[in-house]
């Protein structure tokens, strides 16, 4: 008996609640003093919110942040990239010959007295040795580019290393970007310049030139210019084909 | 007290999430989850009373429509006192889980149901799955607890 008129109480309970969400629904919307409710309880509820409002700003404040700095690193790459370029276009325009030429005038001139067929790529002899003041280590010019640089010297001649031997490893610089790397040559008629960060807007045509070494290679010598990426590797360095600026299927001398 | 601190964890979590609707209904799971252990569930007036007065606040702090969730939360705590109380309280064992397990699913499909048909169309499907995805943990920690409950 008891249970049933639980039941019954319960059942009016839950209709008179059925019916006064249902009422509330309808007449709601038009009731102005609903808004009034509505602000009041946003207010009281201000203080056990104002954890959860203070937590969420500092989300939405780092989210942003986090943003903007993506951003302005797009924006910094595309700056670089865009400055690289108008630096190449401006060595094209003006550059180029003129600091080939600084270094050409400064010059005295050797001949080539012998390149070995089995040491094409390797090494030459010039005609110019200790009594022409010539030194081991010093640069190689051809055509106001570096060729290489003097591995032996004796009383009137002396041995250069040239560019695209194995063994010639020098420290480089991109002129237009100021990326660091060191040139090496193959053996076979071909440099690259290794050790490059990839991803640094590197583009075909950057001049390269030595970097800051100490003896007797000065920085800021041309070397060529680069004519495209070779490999990028895994550890995040790409290496990049160099073009020497010194032609060496042409020359029969060399200027040091 | 329960039911309080309830509220003002979904209120908290809703805030956090930006004022959306798919924070799962801890206040409705947490008055299921009381009707559950309640002796006398046909006299369950306090579930009834709470439902409706959580859902009315519910409603007035983040729809501004007094009823929606009002509605919902009082179907849900009927559905729940006819259904376990149509159970024997000597069989309201583990072997019950799954019937537990659905009446916590009713508790967070029916109140946002309203609310969702409203808002329509792919938006308001979106919000609705969204809501039963987070819901699913917040059901299962409650089974967990059931099922250590009950022997």
């Amino acid at each position: 008996m008891d249970n049933k008129r639980n039941t019954t109480r319960e059942w009016v309970h839950g209709l008179t609640a059925l019916i006064l969400a249902l009422f509330l629904l309808g007449v709601s919307p038009g009731l102005g003093i609903v808004k009034n409710i509505v602000d009041l309880w946003g207010a009281l509820l201000f203080i056990p919110e104002a954890p959860a409002v203070l937590m969420r700003d500092v989300f939405i404040e780092w989210r942003s942040w986090s943003r903007n700095k993506d951003s302005l690193n797009e924006e910094v790459t595309r700056l670089r990239e865009e400055n690289a370029q108008l630096r190449l276009d401006l060595a094209k325009i003006t550059g180029e010959k003129i600091y080939s030429n600084d270094v050409k005038n400064n010059l005295r001139t050797a001949r080539v007295s012998l390149r070995a067929p089995l040491s094409w790529w390797n090494e030459i002899r010039i005609d110019k040795g200790e009594v022409d003041n010539i030194t081991q280590g010093i640069p190689v010019f051809y055509n106001g580019y570096l060729l290489g640089r003097v591995s032996s010297v004796s009383t009137v001649s002396a041995w250069v290393e040239l560019i695209t031997s194995p063994s010639f490893m020098i420290p480089a610089v991109i002129e237009e970007t100021r990326e660091l790397g060191v040139i090496a040559g193959d053996g076979n008629g071909s440099v690259v310049l290794r050790y490059i960060p990839a991803g640094r807007g590197i583009k075909s045509g950057m001049r390269v030139s030595t970097a800051m070494i100490g003896e007797q290679l000065s920085p800021g010598l041309p070397i060529g210019k680069i004519v495209g990426e070779v490999s990028s590797g895994s550890d995040g360095y790409a290496t990049y084909k160099v073009e020497p600026g010194a032609e060496l299927s042409k020359f029969y001398t060399v200027d040091y | 007290m329960l039911l309080v601190i309830l509220w003002l964890i979904q209120d908290f979590l809703t805030i956090l999430h930006g004022g959306g609707m798919q924070i799962p209904g801890l206040f409705i799971l947490g008055i299921v989850y009381k009707l559950l252990f309640d002796e006398d569930i046909d006299g369950s007036l306090w579930a009834i009373w709470s439902a409706f007065a959580g859902g009315i606040l519910w409603d007035l702090r983040w729809l501004g429509i007094p009823g929606f969730f009002t509605l919902g939360n009082v179907v849900v705590v009927l559905i729940v006192i006819q259904i376990w109380g149509a159970i024997p309280p000597q069989g309201r064992t583990r072997g019950t889980a799954f019937l537990v397990f659905v009446l916590m699913e009713v508790s967070q499909l029916l109140p946002p149901l309203l609310p969702t048909m409203i808002l329509g169309g792919s938006t308001g499907l979106n919000f609705f799955i969204l809501r039963q995805t987070y819901s699913l943990p917040a059901i299962l920690v409650t089974m967990y607890l059931y099922l250590k409950r009950v022997k």
